[in-house]
Parts: C-alpha cells; sequence; structure tokens
C-alpha cells in the first residue's frame, strides 16, 4: 500500500467507523449518480490544460482528456492545497488511486501552483486553514442553507469553478444527500468564485520564482502583544518545494531562548505549510512556543515577508500570530516592548527590539512621531535597544509609525490621552474540559484599549483601537446549573490564559473572564474593567441518542452514544 | 429498497460528517418559567456577543440601593439580523427591562422585552428561549 501520504490539512482525524461508513455510502451513491445522472454537462468556459505528465498519467483513466489537453472537471477548477489534498485523499480512497508520498506531494505542488488560487483569493478563506475562529456576515442565506449546514463556508469558497462545474458539484450533493439544488446560491457562487477571475490572470503573470530558502526574521505575536522576536533559517529540501528550517525564538518579557526545527513545502510560490518542533517540547506550558506546531503562512507578493500563523493544542486553539521578513545587512526594527504611551508621561523606558542594530546608537537614530521625543539611549546591543522617551501633553493621540533609522515599523505604537473603555477579545469564547480521549482546550485572552472617537459613543466604528493594556485577570461563573456546584471551573493565568479544570464536573459553564487595568481609570475613578464572555464546556455529550463532540467553532455529531465502559 | 438503503444511508452519512454551527452554552431551567418582572434601570454594559448578549444594567431598589443586574438576550447571530450592533444599548441609557428572573434570587434574568426611555421598543424576535421548554430541541445548539 502506497497510498499515504503526509497530511498538510491541520483538522483533526475522525473516526474509522464513521470513515467506513462514509465511503461505504460513497461508493454505493457514486455509482448510483453516475447511472441516473449520465454524463457531466460540456463545459461552455475555457478550461486550463493539465501538462504534467504524472497526473495525466494517474488520473487520466476517468478524468479524460480533450484535444486541448482539458482535464475532466481537473481543468474547469482551482483550489488551495488543502482542498486539492482533500480531493487526492477522496480519490485515494474512493477511486483507487495508488500514489506514494513524493507523488501525493507533486501532484498537490502542481494544481496549487497552475489550479490554485490567487493569493487575493485566498485570503478570504485563510481563517480556517490558519484555524482561527470567524463569522463571515457576507455570505447569503440561500448559500448557507445548501451548504453551511454541513462545511464551514471557507472549504466552499476553498475552490474557484467555472459556471458548469458548480452546478455538478450541486447536482452530486442534491443526489448523495438529498439537499434540494438551489439556483440561487449556484448563480452566488459561480459568482463570487468563477474559474476565471483578474486576480488569478493577473498572478499567473507575475509569480515569482524566488526560492524562499535564507535568512528570515520572526516575530511571535499573541493577540497583538509581542511575545517572541528572532530569526529562522530556511534550506532547500529537495523537489517540490520541500525546505527544511531551524528558528531561535527570544521571549521578550524574559529573555529565554527556544529552539526550533522543522519542515515545510512552499505552494505555489506562496503557501506555506509547515510543521516544527521545540528544542524541549517535553517540558512546555500549554501556551509555550516550544510545543510542536503546524505552520501556515503566506508569502507576500515580492517574497520579502510573509505572515501567518503556528498553531497546536486539542483544537489548535493555541498559537502564535507569526510575521517574518527577510534579514538583511541592515539595522532592522521587529518590535517595541509597550505598545501604549500616554500624552505628557516622561521618562517612559520603552525596548526596541530588532536585528542588526550598530554598536552606535544615538537619539536622532530613533523616530516615535511628532510629539515623543528620545530623551536618552539606556543601552544597546545587536538585538535591542533600550530608549527613554517623553510624550508632549499634546502629542496627537492614535497609532503611529515607529522607526529605527530606515527601517519602519507602521502602526506598532500609539498615543493616547485616555483610555474609554477595554474590549476583552475574543469577546466571547469556547474553552473544553477534557475527557479520556481528549486534551483540554484553552483559551487566550487579551484586553484592547479603545478611545471613543467623535461621536463619543462606545463600540461605534469610530472608535480608535489603542492596543494591548496591562490588566489584572480574574474570572466569575454568571450562570449555573439550577443545582448550585462548587465544581471548580478553572483558572486564567496572569498573561490572560484560561485554562479549564483537570478534572471535568460533566457540565457546562458560563464564565465571565474579566480585565481588570491597572492604571487606567473610568470617569468615576474606577479601574477600567472589560469582560469576555466564556464557555467553558465538556468535550462530549449525548442527546437523543446521538454523541457530539466540539470541533474548534462548531458541535459536530459523531454518531450513535456509545455506553460507558466503567 | 435501493433507495430507502441509499436515503439511510445519505443519513448516515450526513449525520456523521456534518458538523453542526452550535454554540455549547445552557438551558433555561435557572430561570423562573411563568412570572415575568419588570425594571427600570440604567446600562452600564452592553455584551453584544455569542452564545447570549448580556446587558448589564443598574436598578435603585425601594431604599435607594443601586443593585447590579444582568439580563441575558438572544445571540448575536440573532440580534444582528434584526438590526442590533455593539452600541444598541449605550452606556448609562435609561431602559425598562423584562423578564423572566433567576430561581436563585440573584439580579439575573432571561430578557423577554427592552424599551428605552423615548418609549421606542427593541425587537428581540420570536422570544428568547422560548422554545427551549421543548424536549425534542438539542439545548445545546440553540
Amino acid at each position: 500500500m502506497t497510498s499515504k501520504f503526509r497530511s498538510i490539512s491541520p483538522y483533526g482525524s475522525v473516526g474509522l467507523f464513521a470513515l467506513l461508513a462514509f465511503l461505504l455510502f460513497l461508493n454505493l451513491a457514486s455509482a448510483q449518480v453516475s447511472r441516473t445522472e449520465g454524463r457531466i454537462q460540456p463545459e461552455s468556459e475555457e478550461g486550463v490544460p493539465v501538462t504534467d505528465p504524472l497526473l495525466k498519467a494517474k488520473c487520466g483513466s476517468c478524468h479524460t482528456s480533450d484535444d486541448r489537453g482539458n482535464m475532466l472537471r481537473l481543468s474547469w477548477e482551482r483550489a488551495t492545497p488543502e482542498a486539492w489534498e482533500r480531493a487526492l485523499k477522496r480519490m485515494i480512497l474512493l477511486a483507487g488511486l495508488d500514489l506514494t508520498p513524493s507523488e501525493a506531494t507533486h501532484i498537490i505542488q502542481y494544481l496549487s501552483t497552475n489550479h490554485g488560487l490567487a493569493p487575493e483569493e485566498a485570503v478570504g478563506v485563510m481563517y480556517e486553514i490558519e484555524r482561527r475562529i470567524y463569522e463571515p456576515t457576507n455570505i447569503p442565506n440561500t448559500v448557507m442553507n445548501a451548504c453551511g449546514r454541513c462545511h464551514n463556508i471557507a472549504r466552499v469558497l476553498s475552490w474557484r469553478r467555472s459556471v458548469a462545474d458548480w452546478e455538478e458539484l450541486f447536482r452530486g450533493h442534491a443526489f448523495l444527500y438529498n439537499v434540494r439544488p438551489s439556483e440561487e446560491a449556484i448563480a452566488f457562487l459561480a459568482k463570487m468564485a468563477p474559474l476565471h477571475t483578474t486576480e488569478w490572470a493577473a498572478w499567473k503573470a507575475r509569480r515569482p520564482d524566488r526560492s524562499v530558502a535564507g535568512h528570515w526574521l520572526v516575530t511571535a505575536s499573541v493577540l497583538g502583544r509581542v511575545r517572541y522576536f528572532g530569526e529562522m533559517q530556511i534550506e532547500s529540501n529537495g523537489p517540490d518545494g520541500a525546505f527544511n528550517t531551524r528558528a531561535t525564538l527570544q521571549s521578550v518579557a524574559d529573555g529565554a531562548t527556544a529552539g526550533r526545527s522543522g519542515r515545510g513545502i512552499m505552494y505555489g510560490s506562496y503557501a506555506w505549510r509547515g510543521s516544527s518542533k521545540g528544542s524541549n517540547a517535553g517540558d512546555s506550558a500549554p501556551n509555550d512556543i516550544s510545543n510542536d506546531a503546524r505552520e501556515v503562512m503566506t508569502s507576500a507578493p515580492d517574497e520579502s515577508s510573509a505572515e501567518g500563523r503556528w498553531f497546536w493544542g486539542q483544537y489548535q486553539e493555541l498559537g502564535f500570530d507569526v510575521k517574518m521578513q527577510r534579514a538583511s545587512s541592515d539595522a532592522t526594527l521587529l518590535g517595541i516592548d509597550r505598545p501604549l504611551l500616554k500624552t505628557g508621561s516622561q521618562s517612559n523606558r520603552i525596548r526596541l527590539l530588532g536585528d542588526h542594530f550598530p554598536p552606535q546608537v544615538s537619539q536622532s537614530d530613533l523616530n516615535f512621531g511628532s510629539g515623543v521625543v528620545v530623551r536618552r539611549i539606556v543601552s544597546n546591543n545587536a538585538k535591542e535597544v533600550i530608549a527613554e522617551v517623553d510624550v508632549a501633553i499634546d502629542a496627537p493621540v492614535g497609532k503611529r509609525e515607529i522607526a529605527f533609522r530606515r527601517s519602519v515599523m507602521p502602526g506598532a505604537l500609539a498615543v493616547y490621552d485616555r483610555i474609554d473603555y477595554i474590549k476583552v477579545t475574543p469577546d466571547s469564547a469556547v474553552a473544553t474540559f477534557g475527557d479520556q480521549t481528549r486534551s483540554r482546550g484553552y483559551q487566550q485572552f487579551e484586553a484592547i484599549g479603545y478611545q471613543n472617537g467623535p461621536d463619543r459613543k462606545r463600540h461605534t466604528d469610530d472608535d480608535v483601537e489603542l492596543g494591548p493594556v496591562d490588566v489584572t485577570w480574574s474570572m466569575k461563573v454568571f450562570y449555573e446549573s439550577e443545582d448550585t456546584r462548587t465544581d471548580p471551573v478553572g483558572s486564567v493565568s496572569p498573561t490572560g490564559l484560561f485554562t479549564p479544570a483537570a478534572d471535568s464536573p460533566n457540565t457546562n459553564f458560563d464564565v465571565w473572564v474579566i480585565a481588570q487595568a491597572k492604571t487606567e481609570k473610568d470617569t468615576d475613578g474606577k479601574p477600567l474593567v472589560g469582560k469576555a464572555y466564556l464557555v467553558v464546556t465538556v468535550a462530549a455529550y449525548t442527546f437523543n441518542g446521538r454523541r457530539y463532540v466540539r470541533d474548534l467553532d462548531r458541535w459536530v455529531d459523531d454518531g450513535p452514544a456509545r455506553p460507558v465502559r466503567q | 429498497m435501493k433507495n430507502t438503503l441509499l436515503s439511510f444511508l445519505a443519513l448516515v452519512a450526513t449525520l456523521l460528517f456534518n458538523p453542526i454551527l452550535a454554540r455549547a452554552h445552557h438551558g433555561w431551567a435557572a430561570f423562573a418559567a411563568e412570572s415575568q418582572i419588570t425594571l427600570k434601570g440604567k446600562v452600564t454594559e452592553f455584551h453584544f456577543v455569542n452564545p447570549h448578549a448580556v446587558v448589564e444594567f443598574e436598578v435603585k431598589d425601594d431604599k435607594g440601593q443601586v443593585q447590579s443586574w444582568e439580563g441575558e438576550l438572544p445571540s448575536r447571530s440573532a440580534l444582528g439580523p434584526r438590526g442590533w450592533t455593539a452600541a444598541s444599548l449605550g452606556d448609562k441609557e435609561e431602559i425598562t427591562i423584562t423578564g423572566y428572573p433567576a430561581k436563585n434570587g440573584s439580579h439575573a434574568m432571561r430578557v423577554t422585552r427592552i424599551a428605552l426611555s423615548n418609549g421606542k421598543e427593541l425587537t428581540l424576535g420570536d422570544g428568547n428561549g422560548i422554545h427551549s421548554r421543548d424536549s425534542s430541541v438539542n439545548p445545546f445548539n440553540r
């Protein structure tokens, strides 16, 4: 059996029973479709010819070619690497496709490059690939009813198809799942996710050919606060865009360093999919950067920078927002340790993190913008500069760029005269008790300061987001079931990480996670307080004879409830 | 026969593989099911979130003492299409609020009606957990 290849998808596995049942169903149903639906509708749009000999050899017996080199269905579809991987797995399991791991990698690479999405097209679905919780608001009910009951809508929009291919997809779904085809939904998807787009045409023309190999500078942030900075070396490791990585990251908080090594593949010249391990992963705290991680990064068009997420955890809920830029011999600014400065404040000590800072640094090398004056350089080395700055009482408020010589960081610093309110982000979330088969699901929070805009009202569009505020964290259970319970729910760390209790009380709790500002006060002189609504839930539950298990942002029907073993 | 088998398998596959969009939280058992109360108060915070929006408000009791209350509303997902935003209940806004109080005597209620000081009533939709006593409805999936 050679049809096993290393998955690039960061999603959880499904049970063997479920998989077998599904495959049995699909086999039967697919056969039925081919007998009852007849031939696939002819295409009226121009296809994307397939030129790869391996793909044609492996897939050509079913996906027949026309005289222009178009292969049935394949030539009228484009998709993300994850979507092509899922399609390939389906073909391996259902159609008997036989591939070695390297053949699978080659085919996914070919399809992602020649039948992929332009970076601008992929932006809208990256939240699912990076395992972020996001609720799209621009999808009409007809599409949500047709697709959203089973799929995260990002999975649907991971594809671009011709009109005929969208129709074909719906015809298959109508038969397989008894879903009534919706003309409105087809029309929406055909318009929103067409095969031919200006973005794809432009991307094909400008697709860079520069290798990702080289020396990169890295910052790792959580909810807007820089936690680590360092560097990463990427080296080529064979054909089809495979690379090895080595990284060293330093904690902003305490200076501790963490080594990482891994490997990855750059699909379609911009989509990095990798994994890496920490050098001391065995001793890692849940949110420590030494944990083994998946890496999803998107390279900028000029390949001088990349950003994405490294993540892990039972629900891939833990991780860092990562930004990378190519190292150079010039001084490079990567981040600062405090993103907020108050007007009228004096002698604020601020750390600038970076690379290749020169041995001699003067005040004039730093630029914090109008109204912020560098009083003195406290210390400096190649990786950091510590400076003291004064902020004028009339300094313009709002976010601003900072610079070290020619290295500029847009929006890195916010100057404020008051913080009107604190918003805890995410404002609602789910954490999960563990059970016999699943680890606990954690939740990281951050407190963000806001200033009311010109309308002087909270939570309106003109509010100014200032950045992370130093707070103390606490929690309060505000909903319990009718019986008063004393079970421990969990705790919030000083850095805002909620950890559920080790023992599941086998019930849910609604909890306020509360951030109280250390210094900022409201108009009544009370410390500013922000709250997030956290549901701490069981990992699985049974309802009407069926078992439901938690995924990142939803409950998944896991089949009939099984007796609990004593 | 074949159609029956296919339908069954389709159902099995659908149930096995269909993630259900849901927010696990709670039913309404902690709130009184019959008698409602009406309070007048001032909004101190409005949380426009899932799985429930929550309004925090202050009420003066008969002795003039200020009590802090929390009212649970439908989810942001349910309120958003009805025109609600995070700014629908402003800071210090005076409201008249009606709902089912918590059974345990805490200052919490399941809100069924909110009216602003100008008399405008904010629409909650089909009630707040109005179907929750139907045992066929999965309490986790509302």
